[in-house]
């Protein structure tokens, strides 16, 4: 019995050897590629890392703009850039990435390297269960493997085993539904006209005067819904993320920015009512409260964007005109040099 | 538990580690508590399927034994055999006509009516893993039973432990009861051999399902997803690549599960022996799923006459076996197509064997061209069994033949090298195992072995997700 564990601890190190060396391999010819493909974004922290102070994480809303009236396409991170000369500002920018994406990048970023701010874009909508359970959320899952401090192969190992939260679209929906079927909308002080994001949906409705129904508007008022009813507290997953990153930052030595992106409560009010609104705010306050309290500096821009400053009139999307990253920029500027 | 999974890899030693500290009289339970927390990783909500399947025949199969009139036994068969059918019929044939039904719909039948909303929830989002391979499995041992084969297991528990026994249970090779039970129960060494032998099997396994299945899978996606846009030659690879994918997952996961079980102690039958080698398609189907062909020769073939019945009755009685192996991967008119190809191809090849004997042959270029033809045809079944419908199938053919795109498939070198790893290791384990093939050799040879399909896993694994194919039978 000594004798077969001792043979098959031997063949157990041999093939641990082996592996360690197919590691170097794999790193000096196939991971390049492998990481540009799959981990977009690692390579360029790796430079941004080396050249920048301030450190700008985005999504969509950087870098969108009115195709037809925007004569500046600049992007808010650009933006701050140009009015900061003398501060050195990076982005990592890409679609759909959220605070639990952002949070494996900025471990990478070294302790007591050049970068000293990091500026985390905080879309309220990114919190709440459509974009939580987004189809999407496999996908960059998945990016998130490529982002950990691991060794290469062992990366490569783990995404072929499919390491990683990787269940169906159908799941996410399932897991979706049931949130805005079984969850309670209670908040002290505000009155909801429906108990959940259902019912709420259901009832919302646009009667016109020939007795059918302003289908365009109830579609967009269903998706207000959707987007902006919930409740965040520190269960959601994204709030944990926030959490995690402020925590890091601090082991880091870095100043951590969180940029509450402006939702268009215009519309919302409008499409909706008051307590959609109130809600937004009450969401916006608590993240305020929460991140203010755990010491990082809470930018909140949730209300400078006007409604007709969205490019996307008929959705809910934190994509601006000039105007309104130029309003978003300023106040993470100045905020910044208040900061510095 | 997917065996391509890092939970797998932490709990196949883990059991392998307690089972042998255990007792051996005590061991079957433990393989039972562990057969049905594998299947719980996967799906919790089936387990109940599991336990019910093995209960019912159970308790048929010990009915027959007990009777002593033939009717009575013919009944309890019947019920068996009924409720097993139903089980594949609600839980896989009912969600293959509803597959198209909005996941929105199922959550309107929830408010509606709760436990109607909670079976359409059930069954759009999750179709029992492996009920196909547990039910034949099952079914196998009340017709055993019934025809006097076996004699009725008197214990629940140690029968469940043979259903749920987890390196089989969710793809095969279909089991019999004889052949499994005798090993479960029995007292097994921890012997140096069978961890060797375990482990080579496993490793080609993981092979053939990471770097050949899921790399070939990426390919045949972007083919089938839109044939039209890519020219006739990249349809043509797309339709291979989806032979060599189906082969290379359904073989590696039978290879993980023997191997797994050898940890055990315990031998599972082959199920794949170099399919594609074959010169015929009679010769395919003698490598290809055996546990499934000899199953349906068993319970099948045989009480419908075998060969001992008159000619016409013969050529219905093997077109039946093919069409009902094509309806057993599931109710769409593609898979009949499938079976019925390979069905009329047999009987074409039985018709013709006294003029054009390619099997029997001993001229290698003869055997080599019967081995194209034998590919060509089932590399053309295949497409009828990946297809959604047979309008669809008719579309890649159409793009082979007139190609309405222009787009190449562009295969990385890697992907090159990695095929060509699995034809040499095919040729070169033409109609033997891995394991046995090792043995024989010596260490230097065993370990280049090693150190090329660990490296080929390592480097070359695909990282996009593809599901076990035959998971969904």
């Amino acid at each position: 019995m000594n004798k077969m564990i001792f043979r098959i601890a031997i063949r157990i190190l041999a093939i641990a050897s082996i592996a360690l060396s197919f590691n170097a391999v794999f790193t000096k010819f196939i991971w390049p590629e492998e990481l540009a493909k799959d981990g977009p974004e690692l390579q360029k922290l790796v430079k941004i890392n080396d050249s920048c102070d301030v450190l700008y994480f985005g999504e969509s809303s950087n870098i969108s703009y009115d195709p037809v009236k925007d004569t500046i396409t600049t992007s808010i991170s650009g933006l701050i850039a140009e009015l900061l000369p003398n501060r050195k500002l990076g982005d990592i920018t890409h679609q759909a990435y959220h605070a639990g994406i952002y949070l494996p990048l900025i471990k990478r970023i070294p302790t007591n390297g050049k970068v000293k701010t990091v500026i985390v874009t905080l879309n309220l909508r990114t919190l709440d269960q459509a974009c939580i359970n987004s189809g999407l959320e496999t996908a960059l899952q998945k990016q998130t493997l490529y982002y950990a401090n691991q060794p290469p192969v062992w990366i490569h190992l783990r995404a072929a085993l499919n390491d990683y939260d990787n269940i169906s679209e159908h799941e996410r929906d399932h897991k979706m539904w049931k949130q805005w079927t079984d969850n309670k909308l209670e908040v002290k002080g505000i009155k909801f006209p429906y108990p959940t994001i259902k019912t709420w949906c259901e009832a919302v409705k646009f009667p016109l005067a020939d007795g059918s129904e302003d289908m365009s508007k109830r579609t967009l008022a269903d998706h207000y819904v959707k987007a902006y009813a919930f409740v965040i507290d520190e269960n959601n997953p994204r709030v944990k993320d926030l959490d995690e990153i402020v925590k890091v930052c601090k082991a880091k030595n870095i100043k951590v920015m969180f940029n509450i992106l402006a939702e268009n409560t215009e519309y919302a009010d409008s499409l909706v009512g008051q307590s959609l609104v109130q809600l937004i705010r009450y969401n916006r306050d608590y993240l305020v409260k929460r991140y203010k309290a755990k010491g990082a500096i809470v930018i909140d821009n949730l209300e400078v964007v006007k409604g007709k400053d969205y490019t996307d009139q008929n959705w809910t999307t934190e994509h601006y005109n000039y105007k309104g990253r130029k309003a978003i920029a300023d106040n993470v500027a100045q905020k910044l040099l208040m900061n510095n | 538990m997917l065996f391509n999974s890092l939970p797998f890899f932490i709990f196949l030693p883990l059991v392998v580690l307690i089972y042998y500290l255990l007792p051996y009289r005590v061991r079957w339970i433990f393989l039972l508590a562990a057969g049905y927390i594998f299947y719980g990783f996967l799906q919790p909500q089936f387990l109940v399927l599991l336990l019910l399947s093995t209960c019912v025949d159970f308790y048929f199969a010990l009915k027959i034994s007990e009777s002593q009139n033939k009717s009575f036994k013919k009944a309890y068969l019947m019920f068996s055999l009924c409720f097993n059918i139903g089980l594949l019929f609600v839980f896989k044939y009912l969600s293959l006509f509803l597959k198209d039904i909005d996941p929105m719909m199922a959550n309107i039948y929830r408010a509606e009516n709760p436990i109607k909303g909670m079976v359409m929830n059930a069954i759009y989002f999750s179709i029992p893993v492996g009920i196909s391979f547990y039910t034949f499995q099952s079914l196998s041992y009340t017709f055993d039973v019934y025809y006097g084969r076996q004699k009725a297991e008197t214990s629940l528990p140690r029968y469940a432990a043979f259903v749920a026994y987890f390196p089989p249970l969710v793809a095969g090779p279909i089991e019999r009861f004889h052949h499994l039970s005798s090993q479960i129960f029995a007292d097994h060494k921890p012997l140096y051999k069978n961890f060797a032998n375990g482990f080579r099997l496993m490793l080609l396994g993981f092979f053939l399902k990471m770097c050949i299945a899921d790399n070939a899978g990426n390919y045949t996606d972007l083919i089938f997803n839109k044939p039209e846009d890519y020219s006739s030659s990249s349809v043509l690879v797309g339709m291979v690549m989806f032979g060599i994918q189906i082969y290379a997952d359904f073989s590696g996961y039978s290879l993980i599960a023997q191997g797994a079980s050898i940890w055990l102690g315990i031998q599972l039958v082959d199920n794949f022996r170099t399919p594609y080698l074959s010169s015929s398609v009679t010769q395919f189907w003698k490598r290809w799923h055996i546990s499934l062909t000899t199953w349906f020769k068993d319970y099948l073939y045989i009480p419908l006459g075998g060969n001992k019945v008159g000619m016409p009755r013969w050529v219905v009685n093997i077109l039946l076996v093919f069409l009902v192996s094509g309806f057993w991967h599931g109710a769409n008119y593609t898979f009949i197509a499938w079976g019925a190809i390979h069905g009329l191809t047999y009987l074409a090849e039985h018709f013709t064997k006294p003029y054009i004997n390619i099997s029997d042959s001993k001229n290698k270029l003869i055997l080599f061209l019967g081995g194209i033809k034998t590919f060509v045809i089932v590399t053309i079944a295949w497409v009828f069994f990946r297809a959604n419908n047979f309008e669809y199938a008719m579309q890649i053919f159409k793009s082979v033949l007139k190609p309405l795109g222009t787009q190449t498939l562009e295969i990385t070198n890697y992907v090159w090298l990695v095929m060509g790893v699995f034809v040499l290791f095919d040729v070169v384990l033409y109609n033997k195992r891995i394991d046995s093939f090792l043995e024989s050799k010596k260490w230097g040879t065993r370990w280049l072995v090693y150190l090329i399909l660990i490296g080929c896993i390592l480097m070359f694994a695909g990282t996009v997700k593809h599901p076990f194919v035959y998971f969904q039978f």
